[in-house]
């Protein structure tokens, strides 16, 4: 019966809050109370920053016993017989008591949140502790970062929290992000922080997700519907992430989602409408002044020009093909929660859309996803809980190559070098395929629109946790959760594109299914003696099992385009199809003491045992321990004197180690793999060794020392965190090369060193705070310096691979950050006063006057790739926001920056688009280009097709300052909000990626072609151009 | 609900934790991959053994070009005399090879290297492993002469480009990882141990069932055999080889038409002693054939192939010498539209030996099904004809026999009577040049020569003049000296 009125009272909410779609901003009548005896006096209570209506609240008038409570829309009656004015107390937990003057109604009442309590307590690995009894590292993202909209959930770390660098790999939408807590400790595997979402555990790995596909990776994140999130907070010290053991290494972000509350039953609906433009184009040559390089070149290659001056001017502006790709896309999200609690059970109940249609034809992201979360209290002492979440994305990305694939291509950039005398449409308005600069009769524009590319994600991570106090200090849980990511990529090349011209038609499917599935045990000992020491004990076993099985099938030869990838058997040759399988365990044992004397001292220490099936057979187990300690001066007596200024200060030192294991599964065995020859013209397979084994094996160390000093000042109005800290990876995973007369290029060892260090500063202020009006500023910066120590014995450096045809832009070297480019300085151009003087020219090429001066590093006369040298790096030299929030009576206003200072970046499609061909089309930074009739030309004099060199030109500066995020809300005041029924209502306008200052010369400096390849980041090569989004949304509590 | 004993709580909840954890083991069994251990045991292992040997001369594991195919051609032919550098040519590396200023860095010399060395160390994987295999013992003995014919052949091609090379004949494994470090081997040394070889390989079969067709017989050995002596200057023992193979019962012969040397219909035919294998490949795996994509579209604004003809080559060939329209084309006929399509530009004509002209679209190069010959009856004639013209201080009769019958088949006339030795021995080579182009011997045959005829060869063109004598051997990786003291570089070389 109570489940039936609980349930009937949440379907009225449901249904008004459908109403509320329908009809917006409707009123809806509003019953009158029948007039009662003496004063009488009503309103609401609200929090003064949410503006959401508190049930609940205790208001009592002053001097007198009665009282009245809140109802579950904050509202209450007061009928007495007190006359006015009289002042009421109003109190609730969690909040500052308030005194209020009633003079008439209604009576609206702002509480505040008691910042002291709300933060009292914090999200740590396997449970929560008392802020200031905290001895690691943590940040937490500021819920004004978590509410902006976005596509995923690491977007919405960037700038976040300090230490914490984010870059989007591209504009595509659902593409993955490269996030590093710290900087790199690793250079050949697994740099990405641990995610453990509602006490899961994800490593996460976008190769589950990325089965025979073609185009840029897939973020298996994106799965999650970032507006479920509750909380993100980011382990950062060894103190912090030792307890995660041999995932630790690289940060652990914790994620907990939003939970029913007791004494609510809410109805939430948010939506917003985005309108997304392309932030920037390139600027590229049009056809005349294409066709006067062509003439150029010819000149160069001492033959007659292709065009005459009137043949020239005659050619006019030609095809723009970058226009013709892009255009301006909607963006939709919608989202209905229902959420509530009483005395035993809480629940959360939501569901998302979300709909983001990319700026280049033919691409989008779509997401629908459910959760359920539920908890109750069967007695009082067990107490159970389930998390439930599923979600399908459907993504339709760009075409182009593999992302790991060591030849790559891409759509976008391919549509770029067309030369824009070649038309686009026929006169008809179908596709022009008889370019002559096209080596198939195709059209890239075509190639665009015609190929399919879609990859549908589905993700079910559920969890079941059971809670019993074996005594009333002693706790046994136990949790047992899966996480099922299932992966489908669908492809085809019609006949008529250049990915399908010589295969007459080629379709691909793939399918990829991931499951992992945990068990986590622990044993939680807290005890207070005499309120004097405080000890809490965690000890646990875990075990975590995970196994990724794939297949991929292609076929090629339709006799049409009808069915494409739906149905292989009507193509007229299969592929070899491939299957693959791997599953690795992981089995943990783990301890932690907290011990806190008066909550002034306080002292963690914690070890974890990790067993991993990955590892070689002599050493699957690791050991990570941990101590850290801090001490609240501010709570000693002899402090007292300055507690008037300094409202805080807390000390915190940390050491410890943690781990990295993320090679692939079998990566110790002695593998072996098949291969194809031919014996009378049929093919035979071969099967030998690729791999040496290595049964030594082990995880990656990483020591890591912290130094932290937090301080509050006037009040605690403005808030300061500091850190200092120094990382030490050893006995690196790395890829050791061998002598290759050995047959084997590399071996998988633990050799080397990479080091990292930096310092962090959070700061918080009330800048103002007023009844009416509030500001607030939030400043994050860091500076994290990451080198190279050692890569072995007798290796002092080594070029990752390079797509074949291409030189490696990239070093590793001892001395020098992870993946510094590597290259030539230039001096401008030769002139002829250079030639006569014999100055030093590029080996084995005739370099004339007006070819670019490389800079002889060496000193030996020439030229060589002897002179290359290190040009920078991708990693910056610094990262930095700074965030403002205004609020004035309901309205409220958030300004967002966002920047990196000092990082490289090496432009390869500037330097693809700076090579002169009589075949592409060109950047128009050409147009002052050294001729003859151009002497002060600045860009090196047209040649058929010289070979691209890395030199500084091309090496840029990729600082950056963004206006992430701007929005300006307002909250209807209760009255107005609750004519609609609804106990909030807010509507709000934002702006995302509005402003960039840089003096990157390309589409965005934020930008990783190569996805999180550690050794290639920051390379450009014509990626997904980034967008500038405008939005409108609403958000209502029922 | 609230009588729910506390005990059952404890035991459900630390009863599931014993059943799920009883699952996990920390030793892998890995189910999709095939290690060691397991592996060595049938005669299918140990053909499948041998099958790899063969794969790494058309295939290379990190999924590059192949050895045969592409990347020794930028060696022996791309740095010799015979070709240059189109726009298509964006690899320094590459653009280096065609300019003789590679240096040790060079990642073409390297991936060449490192491919020879690679299908070496799969025949020693075989050699080593498939005498402990329990099967029919004449098959066994016929995979291990067949790993042996390719070792020898790899190792020929090494101590030729590089000189003194490390001999390494067994696979290196987590035990013996640490003794790898080894000062190069002599090239006598590395000689003898290629002959070696080669005479346990004479008693290959002499010919094969046609599901077989490209093994390596005892043809194919005697004749690798007469090339290592010849290379060495041996040449009465040459001469005995050569002799084995022409009277030896093999029915060797040369094509009637020079084009049928080069074409899938006829591959492993009358004149191919050893060929590696390419197929058009449509649905199955690996092998790219790269040498064919010197077409790659009718479009003639785009560019092929990245090495190009030097033209000085092209002017070599009389117009009735048939070899010139096998070797180059600069008109090709397009289906789809009817019309011939004709090529004109710096880079023209275009080499035309590996294109597969059964292919559908004419433009899926990649698939060409053209195989890569590395043993011809052509090549067994010119060498005897050398061979004879060494012994006897001048050209025997036998000697023009064996030359004129080249000639002969190219539709062209008998080479002048009564030259002397050393006429004889420049008709000699150059007959090999315009008979062999692009197939893996001008480099060769122009170090083999001795003195400064690489140099003065390369001199004759402008874009090569960077060339010095030190180019008559290529250097040894760099990253192979920086990790190993033992090595020391070639003169010149840093």
């Amino acid at each position: 019966m109570e489940i039936y009125i609980h349930a009937k009272h949440v379907l009225n909410k449901f249904l008004k809050a459908l109403l509320f779609l329908i009809i917006p901003f409707s009123a809806l009548a509003q019953q009158k109370d029948v007039p009662v005896i003496n004063s009488r006096i009503e309103g609401t209570v609200v929090d003064s920053v949410s503006k959401q209506p508190i049930a609940g609240v205790t208001l009592r008038i002053k001097n007198v016993t009665h009282e009245v409570t809140t109802g579950s829309n904050g509202h209450f009656t007061f009928v007495t017989g007190q006359k006015l004015p009289y002042t009421l107390v109003v109190s609730f937990i969690g909040y500052k008591t308030k005194e209020v003057v009633a003079n008439g109604s209604p009576v609206n009442i702002q509480l505040a949140e008691n910042i002291a309590q709300l933060n009292d307590v914090v999200v740590v690995g396997y449970g929560t502790q008392k802020k200031s009894d905290l001895t690691g590292a943590i940040g937490s993202v500021p819920k004004n970062i978590l509410n902006q909209p976005a596509a995923s959930f690491d977007n919405l770390l960037q700038g976040a929290v300090s230490g914490v660098a984010v870059t989007q790999n591209s504009g595509q939408p659902g593409s993955s992000a490269t996030i590093r807590v710290r900087g790199g400790n690793s250079i050949s595997f697994g740099n990405a922080p641990l995610y453990v979402i509602d006490g899961f555990i994800i490593y996460n790995d976008n190769d589950y997700a990325n089965v025979g596909s073609n185009g840029t990776s897939v973020n298996a994140l994106s799965t999650i519907n970032p507006s479920d999130i509750e909380s993100i907070e980011v382990l950062k010290d060894a103190s912090a992430t030792a307890i995660y053991g041999s995932h630790g290494a690289n940060g652990v972000v914790i994620i907990t989602t939003k939970k029913g509350k007791k004494g609510t039953n809410n109805v939430n609906f948010s939506s917003y409408f985005g309108d997304q433009t392309i932030a920037k184009k390139l600027d590229l040559l049009d056809a005349s002044q294409w066709g006067s390089l062509v003439n150029d070149i010819n000149l160069s290659d001492g033959v007659a020009p292709t065009y005459t001056p009137a043949q020239l001017a005659a050619l006019g502006t030609g095809s723009n093909w970058q226009n013709a790709a892009l255009r301006n896309a909607p963006e939709y999200n919608g989202e209905l929660s229902i959420s509530g609690g009483d005395e035993k059970s809480r629940y959360l109940i939501s569901g998302n859309y979300f709909d983001q249609q990319g700026t280049i034809l033919n691409t989008g992201f779509k997401r629908y996803s459910a959760r359920v979360n539920y908890e109750k209290n069967v007695t009082d002492k067990f107490k159970i809980s389930t998390n439930v979440f599923g979600s399908q994305s459907i993504e339709n990305k760009l075409v182009g190559s593999a992302y790991n694939s060591i030849n790559f291509s891409n759509a976008f950039a391919t549509l770029l070098l067309t030369p824009p005398t070649s038309p686009i449409t026929n006169p008809d308005g179908s596709y022009y395929t008889n370019s002559p600069y096209i080596a198939t009769p195709t059209n890239p524009l075509q190639d665009i629109t015609a190929t399919t590319n879609t990859t549908t994600l589905t993700r079910v991570l559920g969890n079941v946790a059971g809670e019993y106090k074996i005594l009333p200090d002693l706790t046994l849980k136990v949790t047992a959760g899966v996480d099922i990511l299932n992966t489908v990529q669908d492809y085809y090349a019609p006949s008529n594109t250049s990915g399908g011209y010589a295969d007459q038609g080629y379709a691909s499917i793939g399918n990829g299914n991931e499951l992992s599935w945990l068990n986590e045990n622990t044993l939680t000992y807290d005890h207070a003696f005499n309120n004097t020491n405080f000890l809490n004990i965690l000890a646990g076993y875990t075990t975590q099992y995970t196994r990724f099985s794939s297949s991929t099938a292609s076929a090629q030869k339709f006799p049409n385009d009808l069915t494409s990838y739906n149905n292989l058997s009507y193509a007229g040759v299969a592929n070899l199809p491939t299957s693959s399988f791997a599953s690795q365990a992981l089995d943990s044992y783990l301890a932690r003491v907290n011990y806190s004397y008066l909550h002034i001292y306080n002292l963690t220490v914690s070890a974890r045992a990790d067993g991993s099936s990955k590892l070689g057979a002599n050493n699957k187990w690791g050991y990570f321990p941990s101590a850290g300690f801090s001490w609240n001066i501010d709570k000693n007596d002899f402090f007292k004197p300055l507690a008037q200024d300094i409202s805080s200060l807390k000390l915190r030192v940390s050491a410890g180690q943690t781990g990295n294991s993320e090679v692939p599964p079998y990566s110790s065995l002695a593998a072996l793999a098949p291969t194809n020859y031919y014996f009378g013209s049929k093919l035979v397979t071969g099967i030998s060794p690729v791999q040496i084994d290595n049964p030594n094996l082990k995880w990656e160390t990483t020591t890591q020392y912290d130094a932290g000093l937090d301080l509050g000042l006037f009040n605690n109005r403005v808030n300061l965190t500091f850190d200092a800290y120094y990382k030490k990876t050893t006995d690196l995973l790395l890829n050791v090369p061998l002598p290759l007369y050995s047959g084997y290029a590399s071996e998988l060892e633990n050799v080397g060193s990479v080091e990292n260090k930096g310092i962090e500063l959070g700061i918080n202020t009330d800048n103002v705070k007023t009844d009416h009006f509030s500001w607030k500023t939030n400043i994050e910066f860091a500076e994290n310096r990451n080198k190279v120590l050692s890569l072995g014995p007798g290796v002092s450096s080594y070029f990752p691979v390079a797509p074949t045809g291409q030189v490696s832009p990239v070093i590793v070297q001892v001395g020098l950050p992870v993946g510094t480019f590597w290259g030539y300085s230039t001096q401008g151009l030769l002139t002829a006063a250079d030639i006569a003087k014999g100055v030093p020219l590029l080996n084995g090429v005739p370099q004339k006057v007006g070819d670019t001066r490389y800079v002889d590093n060496n000193h030996d006369g020439v030229i060589t790739t002897a002179d290359k040298h290190s040009l920078g790096s991708a990693q910056p030299k610094f990262t930095g926001s700074i965030t403002n929030t205004f609020s004035y009576n309901q309205f409220d206003l958030s300004v967002f920056f966002q920047g990196s200072y000092g990082n490289k970046i090496f432009n390869l499609l500037q330097q693809t688009l700076e090579r002169p061909t009589l075949t592409q089309n060109a950047s128009a930074t050409l147009l002052n280009r050294w001729s003859p009739t151009n002497p002060n030309g600045t860009v090196a004099r047209a040649t058929d097709s010289p070979v691209p060199q890395v030199t500084d030109r091309y090496v840029e500066n990729g600082s950056y300052l963004k206006l992430k995020n701007a929005s300006l809300g307002y909250t209807f005041t209760n009255n107005l909000a609750s004519k609609i029924g609804a106990k909030k209502l807010r509507i709000y306008v934002s702006g995302q990626n509005l402003l960039t200052i840089t003096k990157y010369s390309g589409l965005d400096p934020e930008v990783n072609f190569y996805d999180n390849d550690n050794t290639k980041q920051g390379i450009d090569y014509g990626t997904y151009p980034a967008v500038r989004t405008f939005l409108a949304g609403v958000d209502v509590t029922f | 609900m609230k009588n729910i004993s506390p005990y059952k709580i404890i035991l459900l909840l630390t009863g599931s934790v014993v059943g799920l954890t009883s699952c996990n083991k920390l030793s892998e069994d890995p189910k999709s991959v095939i290690v060691s251990s397991q592996f060595y045991q049938t005669t299918s292992d140990a053909t499948s053994a041998v099958n790899a040997v063969y794969s790494t001369l058309n295939s290379d594991p990190a999924g590059d070009f192949p050895l045969y195919g592409r990347q020794l051609n930028l060696l022996v032919e791309n740095a010799s005399d015979n070709q240059l550098y189109s726009p298509s040519n964006t690899n320094p590396d590459v653009r280096a090879l065609g300019t003789e200023t590679y240096i040790s860095a060079n990642s073409r010399v390297q991936k060449v290297w490192q491919q020879l060395y690679y299908g070496i160390n799969r025949a020693n994987i075989a050699i080593d492993n498939v005498p402990t295999i329990q099967m029919d013992t004449t098959l066994r003995a016929r995979l291990v002469r067949e790993s042996k014919f390719i070792r020898a052949l790899l190792y020929f091609d090494l101590v030729r480009l590089y000189g003194d090379v490390p001999l390494v004949l067994h696979n290196p494994n987590s035990t013996n990882i640490d003794n790898l470090l080894t000062a190069r081997t002599p090239a006598a040394d590395v000689y003898t141990q290629i002959i070696a070889d080669l005479e346990d390989a004479t008693n290959l079969p002499k010919s094969y069932s046609s599901t077989d067709l490209g093994r390596a017989t005892s043809g194919a050995a005697h004749t690798l055999l007469a090339k290592v002596y010849l290379t060495q200057q041996d040449w009465p023992d040459a001469l005995t080889q050569l002799n084995l193979v022409i009277n030896g019962g093999y029915g060797y012969a040369l094509f009637p038409n020079y084009y049928d040397a080069f074409q899938k219909a006829t591959k492993n035919g009358v004149e191919h002693i050893f060929s590696v294998q390419f197929e058009t490949n449509l649905g199955e795996a690996n092998s790219t054939q790269y040498l064919s994509e010197s077409f790659t579209s009718f479009n003639t604004g785009t560019f092929p192939i990245d090495i190009p003809v030097d033209t000085s080559l092209y002017n070599l060939f009389s117009a009735n010498d048939t070899r010139r329209s096998v070797t180059f084309y600069n008109t090709v006929y397009n289906a789809a539209t009817g019309q011939n399509v004709v090529y004109n530009n710096a880079y023209t004509p275009y080499f035309n030996k590996f294109v597969d002209y059964s292919l559908s679209p004419l433009s899926s190069q990649s698939l060409s099904g053209v195989n890569y010959p590395v043993l011809r009856y052509a090549d067994v004639l010119l060498m005897k004809a050398e061979a004879l013209n060494e012994i006897n201080g001048g050209p025997t009769s036998d000697a023009y026999t064996a030359i004129n019958q080249v000639r002969t088949r190219a539709q062209i006339a008998n080479l002048t009577p009564g030259l002397n030795q050393a006429a004889f021995r420049d008709s000699i080579f150059l007959e090999r040049r315009k008979e062999f182009i692009q197939e893996g011997h001008r480099w060769f045959d122009l170090v083999r020569q001795g003195g400064t005829v690489l140099v003065d060869a390369l001199h004759k063109i402008s874009a090569k003049s960077a060339a010095t004598s030190k180019n008559t051997l290529f250097p040894i990786p760099l990253v192979e000296i920086q990790q190993n003291a033992k090595l020391k570089q070639n003169p010149g070389y840093n």
